[in-house]
C-alpha cells in the first residue's frame, strides 16, 4: 500500500478555501471501574478524524447513533475538547498545503523560513494556540442548531433574551437597538415581532427551530453547525426548516455542516458527504456521486437500506451482520470486517474476531473455552475444555473468512488452538479517484467497490 | 399579543421595556394561581397567613411581660388553671405562666427561627452545591463527601449533639439546625445542576460565548431551583418541629415561650389530667408545620418542571 | 361474516379533558382490517394514530381520555363479533396478548429492566399458552392436575416461588425445560442468532434492533390475529430497520395474521402495506391502496405530505412544504380541517365537514371538491384535476 498517511486526508477540499479544517482529531473518554475509579479502558468516541469543511458549502456528515458523528459537531463547536489532534480555522488552499507538508515532518527538522510559516499559522489559525481575539472571532463565526429544539431554548426565558443573547455577550446591540436586531432575526426566519416576548414553550416545534435559527443567526456567521436540526420534526414541517435553511445560505453566504442519520436529508441538501461509523469517517465525496457508486460497503449499505418511495431496496444481498463492535476495543483494520459482506483476508482479522463471531454463532463452544493466553492481538493460544469443541472451534475457523487473513492454519493441538494473523495496520482514508475518498482497503486495491461474489481468492 | 403586533414599530419599541416585564409578571401571575387552584395548598396559606399575623401583632394581642416579652408573665395564684379560670384563655402552665401568651409569643420565636435556619442553610446550602457541580473534579468529590458525613448522622441527633455541646440557649439551637440543614440543599442543588448542565440550552449558550457566571445566572440556576423552594417550604415547617423537640428535652432557657418548651412544661401534668398545656402547644407545632407541608407539595405540583408549560 | 373483516373500527371519537377544553384528538374515524391483511395508518404528530391504535386494546387511560361515540368490533368465531369499547375489561384483557397484540416505538422502554429477557418472555407463555408448555412437557393439557398447572404457572413467573415443585421436582424440571424451550423457540423464530445467551442478559445489554426482535417474540407468543406496530422502527438505525419490517412480514405470512402499522414515514408505507389510510387533526382524509395512494394522491395533504419529503431531485430549496402548523383540537369548528393550509381551500371548506367518500374503486377521500363541490359552489377552476394531481406527485 502506499506510504500516505491519514493526515494527508486533510486536503479533501483542496481545490476551495476551508472554514474549518480537522487534523487528527481523537475525543476518548476513559472508562472507569471499581472504588478507586481505575481506567479500565477508552470509548474511542472519535477516533482518527480528518476533515476539511469548505467554504459556503454544505458538508453531510452521516452516520448512524453512536458512530461519534455529534462528538465531532460537539467538537468543532468547541463544546467537546479534544484528546488529540488540531482544529485549524479559516485556511486558504495555500495554507492548507502548508500545514499538511509541515505536519508531515518533525518540527526539529523545520527550515528558519518553514519555521516562521509554522508559527505564523498556528498562532494565526490553529484552535488552541491562537489568540484570544482570534479564538472569540472563531466563536462568533461557528455557531450551532441544535437538534432537540425543546432542550435547547432555556424554558425560563423570553424569545427576545434567547435570540438577542448572542448580540449581548459580544456587546454587539443593546436596549431599542437590540429589540429591532432580534425582530429583524425574526422576522428573516419567518417569525415576527409578535413572538418576541412569548415563553418557548408556547411555540410548536417547528417554530422553535426557528428561533434556534435565529439566535445561531445573530452574530452573522459564516459557519453554521446543523446537528439533527429536523430529526425531531414532522415531514411537512421539516421540509420549511429545510427550504428556510437553504435560502438562508443563499441570502448569507453560509457554509454547513449538516449532522444527521437521514440519508434522504442529506442528499437532498448537501454537496459533499462524510460517511462515519465507528468513530473514523469511511469515505467522502461529492454527494451524488457517492450516492451513485459508493466506494465503501458500509456507504452502499447505508443507501440500500434506506426507505424510498420508489423501486425496491436495491440489492439487499448487502447486510452488516451482527451488531456495533465496542468502541473501546474497535477492530483492527478497517473498522467494519467483522459485519462486512465483501470481507477479505487482508481487512484486519484478529484474535478478538474470531472469538466474537464463536460468541454470537456457536455459544455453545464459546462457553468451553477456558483460557486465551494472548501474545498480541494477532497472536493467541485458545484452551478448551475437551479435545472435540477445540476441534469444531478449529473447522469453524477454517471455513469463515478469517482463515484467509491467518499467517498459518490454525494449529490444532488437543484441547488448544494456536491462531496467528498476519499483522495489518489500521486502514486509513485515501483518495482513489478525483475527489472521492475511501478506507476501505479492498476498494483502495481495486479501485472500485468489491463485487459481491464471495471469491475468497 | 395580536394587539402588540397591529401597532407601529416604533412605539412598539419605546414599549417593549415595560411589556417584557409584564409578560414575565403575567406567567408569574398564571403560575400563582396555579397554585391557589388547589385547595389544600390554600388552607396551608391561610394557616401561615394566621401565624404571621399572630406574631406581627402579638403586642397588641396580649401585653407584654416586662422585661423580657419571651418569658411567660407568672401568676403564681393560678398554677395549673384549667382553661377559662381566672382569664386564662388556655389555662395555665406548672408555673403559672399563660398558654395562650406562650403560643402567641412564641409564635415570633418559631418564625425567628425558621426563617434564619432557612434562609442562611438555603443559600449556603446552594453556594456548595452549585461549586461542586460547576467546577466538578477533585473539589466537587471533596465537597460530597463532605456532605456524606454529615448526612449520614441523623438530623435530630447532630442537632442535639451540637446543642448540647453549646449549652441551652434558643440561639444555640438556630446555629444546630442550621449546621445540620444545608446539607440537603447542596444534596439536590448540586444534582439539579448537574441534570441542567445537560441541556442543550446551556451548550447553545456556551457556544455564544457567555460566560461561565452567566450561565450559571440565566440558564443553570433558574431551572434548577425549582426543588429547593419546595425543599425550602417544607423545611419551614421542619425546623420548628425539630427545634421543637430540642426545646422539649430543655435546651432552651427555662420558662422560654417557645412552643417545644411549653410542651415539654405541661408533659407532667399530663397525667394528673392537666392536658391543656401539651395539648395546645401541640396543636401549634402540627398546624404550623402542616401548613407549610401543604403549600411545599401544592408547590412540587405546579413547579415540577415535567408538568410545567404543557 | 359476510364482509370477512377481522377488526372493524366505526365511527370512532376520542377525546381528552384538559384545563383548555375538550380536545377531539380522533374524529370520527372508520376504518376495517380483513384477516391476513396489512393496514398503514400515516400521519403526523398529534393526528390521532396511535389514540386510535390504542383504542383498539382499550389503552386510552380515562380520564383523561373518554371513547366519546363509535364501535370498535372484532369479529369472532361463527359470524359473532365483539365490541371491545363497550365489553367487560375481563374480556378486553383477554383480547389483548391472545389475539391483538402490539409493539412499541420504543423497545427499550416496554421491557423491563429488572428482569432477563427469559423471564420476561417465560412469563408471558405462563400466562397464555399453559397448554402448549404441559404438552411439551409430557403432561396432557387436560389430564393435568391443579398442582401442574401450578408449579408450570409458577415456574413462568418471575417471582419464581417454588413451593410446589419442592415436592415434585421430576415435574418442576421438565415444566422449566418446556418453558425454556418455548421461550427459545420464539426467539430463534425472530431471527436471533443465540437464544439461549439472549435468554440471559438484560434489556440494557441488547442493542435496539434486538431489543425490538424480543418485543415481537413476545407480541407474537400467542399467535395473535393482529398485530399493532406502533412505530417499530422509529427509534432504530437505517441498517435495522429494514431488517426488523421484513421480519415482521415474514411473521405475518407465516402466520397469516392482519398488522397495523402506525407510522409517520410514508417510504415504509409503499414497501409494507397493502392499504393506507391517512390521518390528519384526529380524521382520516383519504384511503386506499398503498400503491396507488402513493402513486397519485387525491388529499390535498397526502399530496403536501409526498412532496415534503427530501429527495435528490427536488431542486435544494424548493421541497413542498405545506405553510403553517397543525390546528389545534380544542373544540375545533366543524370544517376541513386542513382548509388553512391548503392551497385550493374554497369558503365552503370552512363551514362544511368533509365527508370520507368512494372516489374509485376501494378509495376513499375526504375532500369537497371530488364529491360536492359544485352543489357547495366551490370553485374548482384553479384546483389541479385529478390526472394532474397524479402527474404533479409521480414526477
Amino acid at each position: 500500500m502506499s506510504g500516505t498517511t491519514g493526515s494527508l486526508a486533510a486536503n479533501y477540499g483542496v481545490e476551495t478555501d476551508a472554514v474549518v479544517s480537522l487534523n487528527d482529531i481523537k475525543v476518548h473518554y476513559p472508562v472507569k471501574e471499581g472504588v478507586l475509579q481505575r481506567v479500565a479502558g477508552q470509548v474511542r468516541a472519535v477516533d482518527g478524524v480528518d476533515l476539511t469543511i469548505p467554504k459556503g458549502k454544505t458538508l453531510g456528515l452521516v452516520g448512524e447513533s453512536g458512530c461519534g458523528k455529534t462528538t465531532l459537531g460537539r467538537v468543532i463547536a468547541g463544546l467537546v475538547s479534544p484528546t488529540s489532534g488540531d482544529i485549524w480555522m479559516d485556511l486558504t488552499v495555500e495554507q492548507q498545503r502548508d500545514v499538511q507538508r509541515l505536519r508531515n515532518q518533525n518540527e526539529k527538522d523545520f527550515s528558519e523560513q518553514d519555521r516562521q510559516l509554522w508559527k505564523q499559522l498556528t498562532t494565526g489559525n490553529r484552535l488552541g494556540s491562537m489568540s484570544r481575539e482570534k479564538q472569540r472571532e472563531y466563536r462568533r463565526n461557528c455557531q450551532v442548531v441544535f437538534q432537540d429544539a425543546f432542550s435547547s431554548l432555556n424554558p425560563r426565558q423570553l424569545v427576545r433574551d434567547i435570540v438577542g443573547r448572542p448580540l449581548r455577550v459580544h456587546q454587539e446591540a443593546s436596549g431599542e437597538d437590540l429589540n429591532r436586531k432580534v425582530i429583524e432575526l425574526l422576522e428573516r426566519v419567518g417569525l415576527g415581532a409578535e413572538h418576541m416576548l412569548r415563553y418557548p414553550h408556547q411555540f410548536s416545534g417547528g417554530q422553535r427551530q426557528r428561533i434556534s435559527i435565529a439566535r445561531a443567526l445573530a452574530l452573522n456567521p459564516a459557519f453554521v453547525i446543523l446537528d439533527e436540526p429536523t430529526s425531531a420534526l414532522d415531514v411537512s414541517v421539516q421540509a420549511q426548516i429545510l427550504n428556510l435553511l437553504v435560502e438562508l445560505q443563499a441570502d448569507m453566504g453560509l457554509t454547513y455542516l449538516f449532522i444527521t442519520h437521514d440519508l434522504g436529508v442529506v442528499q437532498h441538501m448537501s454537496d459533499n458527504i462524510a460517511v462515519m461509523y465507528l468513530g473514523q469517517i469511511v469515505e467522502y465525496g461529492p454527494t451524488d456521486q457517492v450516492f451513485d457508486n459508493p466506494l465503501h460497503p458500509y456507504s452502499k449499505i447505508l443507501r440500500d437500506s434506506n426507505p424510498s418511495l420508489e423501486g425496491k431496496r436495491s440489492d439487499r444481498d448487502w447486510e452488516l451482520s451482527g451488531t456495533v463492535p465496542n468502541p473501546i476495543e474497535p477492530p483492527h483494520g478497517c473498522r467494519l470486517h467483522p459485519r462486512c459482506p465483501v470481507a477479505a483476508a487482508g481487512c484486519g482479522w484478529s484474535v478478538d474476531d474470531v472469538l466474537n463471531s464463536a460468541e454470537e454463532k456457536t455459544p455453545i463452544i464459546f462457553e468451553t473455552i477456558t483460557t486465551v493466553e494472548r501474545r498480541d492481538d494477532f497472536n493467541a493460544e485458545v484452551k478448551f475444555r475437551d479435545a472435540e469443541a477445540a476441534k469444531s472451534f478449529a473447522t469453524q475457523v477454517k471455513s469463515s473468512v478469517a482463515n484467509l487473513a491467518l499467517d498459518r492454519p490454525p494449529e490444532l493441538k488437543g484441547e488448544s488452538v494456536k491462531l496467528s494473523f498476519n499483522e495489518v495496520p489500521d486502514a486509513s482514508i485515501q483518495q482513489i479517484q478525483d475527489g472521492r475518498w475511501t478506507s476501505c482497503t479492498r476498494t483502495q486495491e481495486l479501485g472500485a467497490l468489491p463485487g459481491f461474489e464471495k471469491d475468497k481468492g | 399579543m395580536s394587539s402588540v403586533s397591529k401597532q407601529n414599530k416604533k412605539s412598539q419599541q419605546e414599549k417593549s421595556r415595560t411589556t417584557a416585564l409584564s409578560v414575565k409578571w403575567a406567567r408569574r401571575r398564571e403560575v400563582a394561581l396555579e397554585v391557589l387552584r388547589n385547595p389544600l395548598t390554600v388552607i396551608g396559606l391561610v394557616i401561615i397567613f394566621l401565624f404571621l399575623m399572630m406574631a406581627a401583632f402579638a403586642p397588641l394581642l396580649v401585653e407584654p411581660n416586662q422585661p423580657d416579652p419571651y418569658q411567660s408573665p407568672r401568676d403564681w395564684s393560678n398554677i395549673d388553671a384549667a382553661p377559662g379560670v381566672a382569664g386564662h384563655i388556655l389555662g395555665t402552665d406548672s408555673t403559672g405562666g399563660d398558654v395562650l401568651y406562650g403560643i402567641i409569643w412564641g409564635s415570633r420565636l418559631s418564625l425567628q427561627l425558621s426563617l434564619t435556619v432557612v434562609l442562611f442553610t438555603l443559600i449556603f446550602g446552594t453556594i456548595v452545591g452549585s461549586i461542586a457541580a460547576m467546577r466538578g473534579g477533585k473539589l466537587d468529590n471533596l465537597l460530597m463527601r463532605i456532605v456524606d458525613v454529615f448526612l449520614s448522622i441523623p438530623e435530630l441527633i447532630f442537632a442535639l449533639a451540637i446543642a448540647a455541646v453549646l449549652g441551652p440557649d434558643f440561639s444555640n439551637i438556630i446555629l444546630a439546625l442550621a449546621a445540620v440543614f444545608w446539607v440537603k440543599y447542596a444534596r439536590i442543588i448540586r444534582g439539579e445542576i448537574i441534570r441542567v448542565k445537560q441541556a442543550d440550552y446551556v451548550a447553545a449558550a456556551k457556544v455564544v460565548g457567555d460566560s461561565q457566571w452567566n450561565i450559571y445566572r440565566k440558564d443553570v440556576l433558574p431551572n434548577a431551583a425549582t426543588p429547593l423552594i419546595v425543599q425550602a417550604t417544607l423545611d419551614m415547617g421542619n425546623v420548628v418541629l425539630i427545634g421543637a423537640t430540642l426545646s422539649f428535652i430543655g435546651l432552651a432557657q427555662a420558662g422560654l415561650t417557645e412552643w417545644g418548651a411549653l410542651v415539654s412544661n405541661g408533659q407532667s401534668g399530663l397525667l394528673a389530667g392537666e392536658w391543656w398545656v401539651s395539648t395546645f402547644a401541640g396543636l401549634a407545632i402540627v398546624l404550623w408545620a402542616l401548613a407549610f407541608n401543604l403549600v411545599g407539595d401544592g408547590l412540587r405540583d405546579v413547579l415540577d418542571p415535567k408538568t410545567e408549560g404543557r | 361474516m359476510s364482509e370477512n373483516w377481522l377488526l372493524k373500527v366505526q365511527d370512532l371519537s376520542v377525546h381528552f379533558h384538559s384545563p383548555r377544553g375538550v380536545v377531539h384528538a380522533v374524529d370520527n374515524v372508520s376504518f376495517e382490517i380483513k384477516p391476513g391483511e396489512t393496514l398503514a395508518l400515516v400521519g403526523e404528530t398529534g393526528c390521532g394514530k396511535s389514540v386510535t391504535a390504542r383504542s383498539i386494546l382499550r389503552l386510552v387511560p380515562e380520564p383523561p381520555g373518554e371513547y366519546a361515540s363509535g364501535k370498535i368490533l372484532l369479529s369472532q368465531d361463527q359470524d359473532q363479533s365483539i365490541e371491545i369499547l363497550s365489553a367487560p375489561i375481563k374480556a378486553v384483557r383477554a383480547i389483548r396478548g391472545e389475539r391483538i397484540s402490539m409493539i412499541f416505538q420504543d423497545p427499550g422502554k416496554a421491557l423491563n429492566p429488572a428482569l432477563t429477557i427469559g423471564r420476561q418472555l417465560a412469563e408471558v407463555f405462563g400466562e397464555h399458552r399453559m397448554d402448549m408448555i404441559l404438552e411439551n412437557a409430557g403432561i396432557e393439557p387436560d389430564k393435568a392436575s391443579r398442582a401442574d398447572k401450578m408449579i408450570a404457572q409458577q415456574r413462568a413467573s418471575f417471582l419464581q416461588i417454588r413451593l410446589f415443585s419442592l415436592l415434585r421436582s421430576k415435574k418442576g424440571k421438565a415444566l422449566q425445560k418446556s418453558i425454556d424451550d418455548a421461550v427459545a423457540r420464539a426467539l430463534a423464530d425472530t431471527g436471533i442468532p443465540n437464544p439461549r445467551k439472549i435468554m440471559k442478559s438484560y434489556p440494557h445489554e441488547l442493542s435496539g434492533g434486538m431489543k425490538q426482535r424480543v418485543m415481537i417474540a413476545q407480541a407474537l407468543a400467542c399467535d395473535p390475529d393482529l398485530l399493532i406496530a406502533d412505530e417499530p422502527t422509529t427509534a432504530l438505525d437505517v441498517t435495522i430497520q429494514a431488517r426488523i419490517l421484513e421480519l415482521i412480514q415474514e411473521m405475518q405470512k407465516r402466520r397469516g395474521m392482519a398488522v397495523l402499522y402506525i407510522t409517520h414515514d410514508l417510504s415504509l408505507v409503499r414497501e409494507f402495506a397493502d392499504r393506507v389510510a391517512v390521518m390528519y387533526a384526529g380524521r382520516i382524509v383519504e384511503t386506499g391502496p398503498a400503491v396507488d395512494v402513493l402513486a397519485s394522491p387525491q388529499h390535498p395533504y397526502t399530496q403536501g405530505l409526498l412532496g415534503a419529503i427530501p429527495h435528490r431531485r427536488t431542486p435544494r430549496g424548493q421541497l413542498a412544504a405545506i405553510p403553517g402548523s397543525v390546528p389545534q383540537l380544542v373544540s375545533p369548528p366543524a370544517q376541513c380541517h386542513f382548509a388553512s393550509r391548503c392551497k385550493w381551500a374554497a369558503e365552503a371548506c370552512k363551514s362544511v365537514v368533509p365527508l370520507l367518500n368512494s372516489t374509485e374503486t376501494s378509495r376513499k377521500v375526504a375532500c369537497l371538491r371530488f364529491d360536492t363541490a359544485e352543489k357547495l359552489s366551490v370553485d374548482i377552476g384553479d384546483m389541479p384535476a385529478r390526472a394532474e394531481m397524479g402527474e404533479v406527485a409521480a414526477e
